[in-house]
């Protein structure tokens, strides 16, 4: 093949006769690798959408997971605390109780000291008729 | 008794998790709270409302209110309302009624603990962080520092004279005179920390609470009286209601009504938190507590129960009282205007207190009303005839008319401290123990209220701590019962103190009660109960007295009972537990005393025939010889198998004369000297001289032989006599001085003494005729 001398001075024609300072091979190549590189570009740009949308999933699992979590610790210590409240609540009420048992025997020996004078009273009264 | 408490849904103070840690009462119905969220809030609880009185600067978190004390002794402070405030910065700030601080003092390195101002307002003590108390004038000028110790000084207490402090030291109750040579007492009081403290100016007594969960009451010498079982969590707070009848304890969550004898009215389990400060009200009906969650809770007295008879009243509400007889289970309600502070019910009569009014019921209908001058009725005492208010400014009685009858005064009085113990009243009398001198009891006509008699008051050796008069019989005879220091009970009439009237009865008398429609005491001795028929017999037959008793074993009422009254044949008694217990006296003594102020003789006898009993002989034997009514007395007497006190008496019917018997009456009740007076004021020499020589009291009868120039001979004769029958010689130099001038003659003396005896048998026939002559001139005149 006779050298031309425009690709000796680095200058080449392509199909459409426009000259150029690229050989076509390389031309031919660098726009295939552009189109490749938009492709990869195109790709990644996908991946990144179907990886942040995959992140955003997480995420929020986490969260509801995380949510979840507190709750049932919340519902843990509620538990715990519901028990010593009612431990808290059964305390008092015993002491209410002892104080009703004590009001109550305070009652009790009011009512015996009552029955005593009551029958004292009623042996009095027999006493008073049979003497009569 | 329980509490009716109140408590908002939302805390007032804005943090709501800030505690609230101080509350005083500024009048019966408005409140002032602090709490850390630096706001002072005024609560009314006529109108339900709150508002904020000042916002505090940041730096000051409030701990202790105290406000200035309002009457003095019953005159009203001029100064205006003002309170002091202590606060974590060691200063304490005075602050008037519109919040604004008039004063700040640095007062303690750390927090101010306390801050209280004494009874007549004339100077404050504030305790320390730093273990120190101080004294500090009305105006905020420090006096002195009064202790310091190395630990913190949590709370401190006046006391009742405003003289002594009491105040915590760690474990450790402290006592300690203003004067610095005044007596300290301390001793440990609780196994922790002691955190509140308390001292009631009415009854004296001491409280104290701690980490160790409990509470305990205390006299004033520290002997220990009441301690509480352990609680759940430690005491916070404690304070006596005004009138010392019951007090307050608070705790975590825990709200307490208590008698002043310790035990538990009413437990309240409101939803507060820890209750850093209690207060009650100055008439004693409101109490607020102020709340570790930030609320301020309110409480009030219901469902106290007065009985009477057959009647039980309840307050169910703070304006609402039910009355109900139990006969017929016929049930009243009276309703009042204004919040009920103190009532009674006695002789038929209810009256009620309330702020402003006093009501009288008689029926259960139409109830008399009057205005009251004076809020704070402290105290209310029946009589038959009419009954005694005791407020802040003095006492005043009132017929069952609504009439004042008359206001008894005396200097230094101070009404605001009298209680039941130290206050009684009959129809015609009324006693007040004086607390400036324990030892004395001032006595005033309940009619004039001026003082009786010579306005000498009754002065008891030792001190006395609780007084009682009798109802009944005439004012003349009135007498007084008092139990001293050592807890012997004393009788003594009220209208003869000249007289040396006062008799020793009883040993280890705890508590007593006259009968209300006879003069029977009754008493808590030692273990038993004891009821004395007829007490006056002490004056007429000492030795008497024991027969006149009846006992019940005291093994049925458990520690320590105290009586509360004693109406018709049944004593009412509160044991040491709170238990009302009642004890039953024969209903025969009560009759007796009947016939006897009727004089009734005969029916008293077959009284006494009928119910076979020694005791009620013995004080059969007693009136009829109070009365000179020797036939039953010498029918009584030997019923007792008294034979001496018989023939005595038949002794006394033989005297020849008026006078004579008068004075062997006399000599039977053990009044010597008198008797010896009413015959030597009746001119009758020999039998006064005898009478000495009865006594075997020679040298009066020589002395009054010699001074009236006769029977020395007789004198010296019976002594000889006297001598040689137990074999022994003459010393006194006056009887050998007189034995040498005087021949003794037997047959002489005994002409002389039957010269005597017809002397006066003459004398008091002329009496006789020359009454009769009398009776028959005065019966002309009326016709």
């Amino acid at each position: 093949m006779a050298k031309d001398p425009l690709a000796e001075g680095g200058f080449y024609f392509d199909e459409l006769n426009k000259l150029r300072v690229l050989e076509p091979d390389v031309s031919q190549k660098t726009s295939e690798l552009k189109e490749e590189c938009k492709d990869f570009v195109d790709k990644i740009g996908q991946f990144q959408k179907i990886v942040g949308s995959l992140i955003e999933l997480v995420d929020e699992l986490a969260k509801e997971a995380e949510t979840e979590k507190m709750k049932a610790i919340g519902a843990r210590n509620l538990l715990k605390s519901v028990a010593k409240q009612r431990e808290a609540q059964q305390q008092q009420l015993q002491a209410l109780i002892t104080e009703k048992k004590m009001q109550l025997e305070r009652y009790r020996i009011e009512y015996e000291a009552l029955s005593k004078v009551e029958s004292e009273q009623n042996e009095f009264i027999d006493q008073f008729i049979l003497q009569k | 008794m329980r509490l009716k408490t109140s408590l908002l849904k939302e805390p007032k103070h804005i943090l709501p998790m800030e505690l609230v840690s101080c509350v005083g009462w500024i009048t019966a119905d408005e409140l002032y709270s602090c709490s850390e969220d630096h706001q002072i809030l005024k609560w009314n609880l006529l109108t339900s409302e709150t508002s904020l009185i000042v916002k505090l600067t940041e730096d000051i978190y409030p701990i202790d209110l105290h406000w200035f004390p309002k009457t003095v002794g019953g005159k009203k402070q001029t100064q205006a309302d003002i309170f002091v405030l202590t606060s974590t910065d060691g200063k304490f700030h005075l602050v008037s009624k519109i919040g604004r601080i008039e004063k700040s003092v640095e007062a303690h390195k750390g927090a101010v603990l306390a801050g209280r101002w004494n009874y007549d307002g004339t100077a404050l003590i504030t305790a320390g962080e730093d273990g120190q108390i101080k004294i500090w004038s009305k105006s905020g000028m420090l006096r002195s520092t009064l202790a310091s110790q190395g630990s913190p000084v949590y709370s401190v207490a006046w006391g009742p004279d405003s003289d002594r402090i009491l105040y915590t030291s760690g474990r450790q109750l402290v006592i300690k005179p203003l004067q610095p040579s005044g007596k300290v007492i301390q001793w440990k009081g609780h196994d922790g920390i002691v955190l509140k403290v308390d001292w009631n100016s009415v009854n004296d007594l001491l409280l104290s609470g701690g980490e160790d969960c409990k509470y305990k009451v205390w006299d004033s010498f520290g002997r220990l009286l009441y301690s509480s079982s352990i609680h759940d969590y430690p005491v916070t707070s404690l304070s006596w209601a005004p009138d010392g009848e019951v007090f307050a304890v608070g705790s975590f969550n825990t709200l307490r009504l208590c008698d002043k004898t310790g035990w538990s009215y009413a437990l309240e389990k409101p939803n507060t938190g820890s209750m850093f400060t209690l207060a009650w009200s100055a008439d004693g009906t409101q109490l607020a507590g102020a709340c570790g969650n930030g609320h301020v809770i309110f409480a009030h007295v219901v469902e106290q129960h007065w009985e009477w008879k057959n009647f039980v009243i309840t307050l169910t509400k703070r304006r609402t009282m039910q009355v109900r007889n139990v006969l017929n289970d016929a049930v009243d309600v009276l309703e009042f205007r204004d919040r009920v502070i103190k009532a009674s019910l006695a002789y038929g009569h209810l009256v009620v207190a309330t702020s402003l009014q006093c009501y009288v019921y008689k029926n259960w209908n139409t109830p008399l009303i009057f205005e009251l001058k004076e809020g704070t009725v402290s105290l209310i005492l029946q009589a038959e005839k009419h009954f005694l208010l005791v407020d802040g400014a003095g006492l005043t009685t009132f017929s069952y008319e609504g009439r004042m009858i008359s206001s008894p005064k005396f200097p230094g009085m101070r009404a605001d401290i009298l209680n039941a113990q130290s206050v009684s009243l009959s129809n015609d009398t009324i006693a007040i123990q004086d607390k400036s001198d324990e030892k004395v009891i001032l006595l005033f006509d309940a009619l004039t209220g001026k003082a009786l008699g010579d306005g000498k008051p009754l002065t008891h050796k030792l001190e006395v701590v609780e007084i009682a008069l009798d109802h009944f019989g005439p004012a003349t005879e009135r007498k007084i019962a008092l139990i001293d220091k050592n807890r012997d009970l004393y009788l003594t009439s009220v209208r003869h103190l000249g007289k040396e009237l006062t008799f020793q009865e009883m040993y280890m008398v705890h508590s007593m009660a006259w009968n209300d429609a006879a003069n029977i005491l009754c008493g808590i001795q030692d273990n038993q109960f004891t009821v004395w028929y007829y007490p006056s017999a002490v004056f007429t037959d000492k030795e008497l007295l024991p027969k006149t008793m009846y006992i019940k074993d005291g093994s049925e009422f458990s520690r320590s009972p105290h009586i509360l009254s004693y109406v018709g044949t049944k004593v009412t008694l509160r044991q040491g537990d709170g238990s009302l217990v009642f004890s039953s006296v024969p209903p025969y003594p009560a009759l007796l005393h009947e016939y006897s102020a009727s004089a009734r003789w005969e029916d008293a006898l077959h009284l006494c025939r009928f119910a076979k009993d020694q005791s009620l002989w013995a004080c059969l034997a007693g009136m009829a010889m109070a009365n000179r009514e020797l036939t039953t007395a010498e029918v009584a007497y030997a019923a007792i198998g008294e034979l001496p006190r018989v023939q005595y008496i038949n002794f006394i019917k033989e005297q020849p004369s008026k006078e004579s018997s008068l004075a062997h009456m006399l000599m039977f009740s053990g009044h010597s000297q008198e008797a010896e007076a009413t015959l030597l004021q009746a001119g009758l020499i020999y039998q006064a001289i005898q009478i000495n020589i009865d006594l075997f009291n020679w040298e009066r009868a020589l002395e009054l032989a010699v001074k009236h120039k006769t029977h020395v001979d007789t004198v010296l004769a019976y002594k000889e006599k006297f001598l040689q029958k137990f074999g022994r010689k003459e010393t006194n130099k006056r009887f050998l001085q007189y034995a040498e001038g005087v021949e003794v003659d037997w047959e002489k003396i005994q002409a002389k003494i039957e010269m005597e005896l017809s002397k006066e048998r003459e004398r008091a026939a002329n009496a006789s005729v020359r009454s009769m002559s009398y009776s028959y001139v005065s019966l002309s005149a009326e016709v």
